[in-house]
């Protein structure tokens, strides 16, 4: 996979028009991979009336059959032997329907170069030590979620002098500790070594209001940053308006506005979406996203809404290369938003399909209801 | 937003809000009451502009399909007549005076007087616009101050209709608070719960035993879970009628009303007289379908997502699509009895059902069990009913009719009023 390489090997993780003819090479090369190694890739393929080969310009991305995940939730796909996939993900979504896509050796070193890439963004490396406090599940044999994987692997992005988990697994579940994670908060105000804070953005929430009832206020070391992830789903479940959480955190935690950096990825898309500075969602060079019309699924324009296809060569051990998710959306032009990057940047709207809704987030507020003020 | 004394606020402000409330309600209960006349003119004036077309800006935003039909049922519920027949069925005639006891012999007499609960915490479910605003309203009536949090989905309509509750009395000024407080800020929703001496919650299993979990011990807990519905079929009255409006009510509610038909049983124990009815039935709920293709853009997207994952099916499985399923509506025909909830969305289960066994399959859902709408040769409509009501049904209607509202009826078997005062007795 030379393209896959030469494009997770470029510098700029957002010269989107610089890269569009190394994607599509990648893309073809990545779409024929499936298409001999697959065979249920390639009866949709054949089905559908596509080969790879009429992969010729970068519009040519639009004719490419998408697989919605739905599909993913039915069906495993595998285009590698089961022995080569090294990482197994789960998505965190609908009760008793999950995803699971796997990841072979070389999928999860394209990742970690785009990971790298992607977080020079906003300073999310550094040699400075920091402590962690991660609002996520304690790693545990019998969780898979991918939040639990993203979570703790972002407490690699420095050196972590210690973690702290705020749900931890005992008697058979996770439970909810955030009295231990108030206590670990005031404990690193008082260090000189900066704190992050990282999972699921209502946890964060509900930790904030907890310190601003008790009048707890802390100045947390400079640089201390707040990284918020969850899944797609966190956009529009999450019932915190930013724009109180973001002063709710310059109140009880004095962390900016701009310390505090949103990502997400999906399981069947892993790539790294993280949040410029007017917290806006770019789309890297690794992804290229593509809005549908919801009557004709033709392509849309950016600035009108559909739905949301999204288009990745990442993968070699899943045909997850062009994924429909079940999220509405609009791409706008990169120039619009001021930052200075010009990639477009998604904004998710909405969710089709409301009986779906269950998702992590509406998880952690059940473990939330547990929770003894 | 919030609103607070007749008052907007921003959302920002809840916990200050809130600081306040206790003191502000404990004032407005030594102080002042309101009586049902002001209520019902104040939902009159509501009515006359909702009549005017004063909301069909913010209305005809909303993602909903034939929405001039809710707008000409709102409207009839809303109006003053329709209120009179609600609280004289529920309350009766005399309810609201104070009556005095005329006990045999020389057995002490005592005054009779119904006072509202207090304060009501009402926490609204999104899956009926406007219905918030109807929950309050309910509080209003029968004299209590209302706390009502919204829900996440709320899309403004309860907000706006609140506010001009308001506007034209504000005398209910200090008898309403709004707040739109998230269901995760568990700490304010507490707040709200220990101010109140009734909790009025709507919505499915989860948010009742949340609320279960958070109401102190001493607050009455007033319970709209959701309920499941069903239409039974034993022969016909008018065959091509009634299944075209059965057809209509499961297009046009898409299940996801409580009262929304999930399962339709046939009155047999042979499984080819399901299949049978399928094949009936399938055209006419095709041509239900097609008459009301949905507009919203969700709606849409989700047919077309279907009908393109149905397609990439057909490729891996190498088969035809299951039988009874087109891309706007499908019929499943099963083999057990069990009530249970559809696909929606214009799917629906199919299954056997001998009346013979009605109560005992029925029995095993009792407290979930809402309406059946009954399909049947007149002959045997009283019959039925009456094993219908056995099973623990509380709403019995034609098949069509299942959604429909009819003035004076009950809410899950209940009279909701009546759930919202307290009876006191006074030694004369």
């Amino acid at each position: 996979m030379k393209y896959r390489r030469k494009l997770f090997s470029y510098k700029d993780a957002f010269a989107v028009n610089d890269t569009n003819e190394l994607f599509l090479k990648a893309v073809k090369e990545n779409c024929l991979y499936h298409y001999n190694h697959c065979k249920e890739y390639k009866k949709i393929l054949d089905g559908m009336k596509f080969h790879p080969d009429d992969l010729k310009t970068i519009d040519d991305l639009s004719k490419l059959p998408f697989l919605p995940t739905l599909i993913f939730k039915k069906h495993k796909l595998y285009s590698v032997p089961a022995f080569r996939t090294i990482v197994k993900a789960t998505s965190s979504g609908t009760a008793g329907m999950k995803s699971e896509i796997g990841f072979c050796v070389s999928d999860l070193y394209s990742g970690l170069k785009m990971v790298l890439n992607v977080s020079k963004l906003r300073g999310l490396f550094s040699p400075v030590p920091c402590n962690y406090i991660v609002f996520g599940y304690k790693p545990h044999k019998s969780n898979k979620t991918a939040v639990t994987k993203t979570a703790l692997g972002a407490t690699f992005f420095t050196p972590a002098l210690s973690r702290t988990f705020a749900l931890k697994y005992s008697n058979g579940k996770y439970n909810a500790d955030l009295e231990g994670i108030l206590n670990a908060v005031i404990k690193y105000s008082k260090s000189k070594m900066p704190v992050r804070f990282m999972g699921f953005p209502s946890y964060t929430y509900f930790l904030m209001k907890m310190m601003d009832e008790r009048n707890i206020r802390v100045k947390l070391p400079a640089n201390s940053k707040i990284l918020l992830g969850g899944g797609w789903k966190q956009f529009y479940t999450e019932q915190v308006d930013k724009s109180v959480f973001y002063d709710l955190a310059k109140k009880v935690l004095n962390i900016d506005d701009w310390n505090i950096i949103e990502f997400f990825g999906a399981v069947e898309h892993p790539v790294l979406y993280c949040d410029c500075k007017n917290h806006h969602f770019h789309v890297p060079i690794y992804s290229r996203v593509l809005i549908r019309d919801v009557d004709t699924l033709d392509v849309l324009d950016n600035g009108e809404e559909g739905l949301v296809n999204l288009i990745t060569p990442m993968v070699k051990a899943c045909p997850i290369l062009s994924v429909m998710t079940d999220d509405l959306g609009i791409l706008h032009d990169g120039e619009n938003c001021g930052c200075g990057i010009n990639s477009p940047y998604l904004e998710i709207i909405g969710r089709i399909g409301m009986k779906d809704i269950k998702t992590c987030a509406a998880g952690a507020a059940e473990i939330l209801k547990e929770v003894n003020l | 937003m919030i609103i607070a004394k007749g008052k907007i606020y921003d959302s920002k402000q809840q916990d200050e809000i809130l600081g306040n409330v206790e003191n502000e309600i404990t004032e407005t209960l030594s102080s002042k009451s309101i009586d049902t006349e002001t209520v019902i003119s104040a939902v009159e004036k509501l009515c006359c502009k909702l009549k005017n077309g004063d909301f069909d800006d913010i209305i005809n935003s909303l993602p909903i399909d034939g929405i001039d039909e809710y707008k000409k049922l709102a409207i009839r519920m809303l109006s003053r007549e329709n209120i009179m027949l609600k609280l004289k069925t529920e309350l009766g005639e005399d309810y609201l005076k104070t009556l005095e006891t005329s006990p045999p012999e020389d057995l002490p007499k005592i005054k009779i007087t119904a006072k509202p609960l207090g304060v009501l915490l009402h926490i609204a479910a999104g899956n009926m616009d406007g219905l918030p605003a109807f929950s309050l309203a309910e509080g209003l009536l029968t004299g209590n101050i209302n706390i009502l949090k919204l829900p996440s989905a709320d899309n403004g309509l309860s907000v706006r209709i609140i506010a001009e509750l308001i506007k034209s009395e504000p005398s209910l000024a200090d008898f309403i608070y709004v707040f739109d407080t998230p269901s995760t800020d568990i700490s304010a929703i507490k707040k709200m719960a220990e101010i109140s001496d009734g909790i009025v919650v709507w919505g499915g299993e989860a948010a009742v035993s949340a609320v279960r979990q958070l109401a102190p011990v001493n607050s009455k807990l007033i319970e709209w879970g959701h309920r499941l519905s069903f239409a039974y079929i034993s022969g016909f009255a008018d065959k091509e009628k009634e299944l075209s409006q059965l057809a209509e009510h499961i297009i046009t509610t898409k299940g996801l009303l409580c009262s929304s038909c999930q399962v339709i049983y046939i009155d047999t124990d042979d499984y080819d007289d399901v299949t049978a009815f399928c094949r009936d039935f399938f055209p006419v709920l095709e041509k239900a379908a097609d008459t009301h293709k949905p507009s919203s853009i969700d709606s849409r997207a989700e047919i077309t997502l279907r009908k393109y994952t149905d397609k990439l099916e057909s490729f891996l499985s190498g088969t035809e699509k299951a039988p009874f399923r087109s891309d706007l509506c499908s019929l499943v025909p099963c083999r057990d009895s069990e009530l249970e909830l559809s696909d929606m969305f214009g799917s629906v289960l199919v299954k056997p059902l001998p009346n013979k066994n009605i109560i005992s399959v029925l029995g095993r859902k009792k407290g979930y069990l809402q309406t059946a709408g009954l399909i049947c040769s007149p002959d045997k409509r009283d019959q039925l009913s009456d094993i219908l009501m056995k099973s623990g049904i509380v709403r019995i209607t034609k098949a069509g009719n299942m959604s429909s509202a009819f003035p004076g009826e009950a809410h899950d078997g209940e009279y909701p009023l009546r759930r919202y005062m307290r009876i006191v007795n006074q030694e004369i």
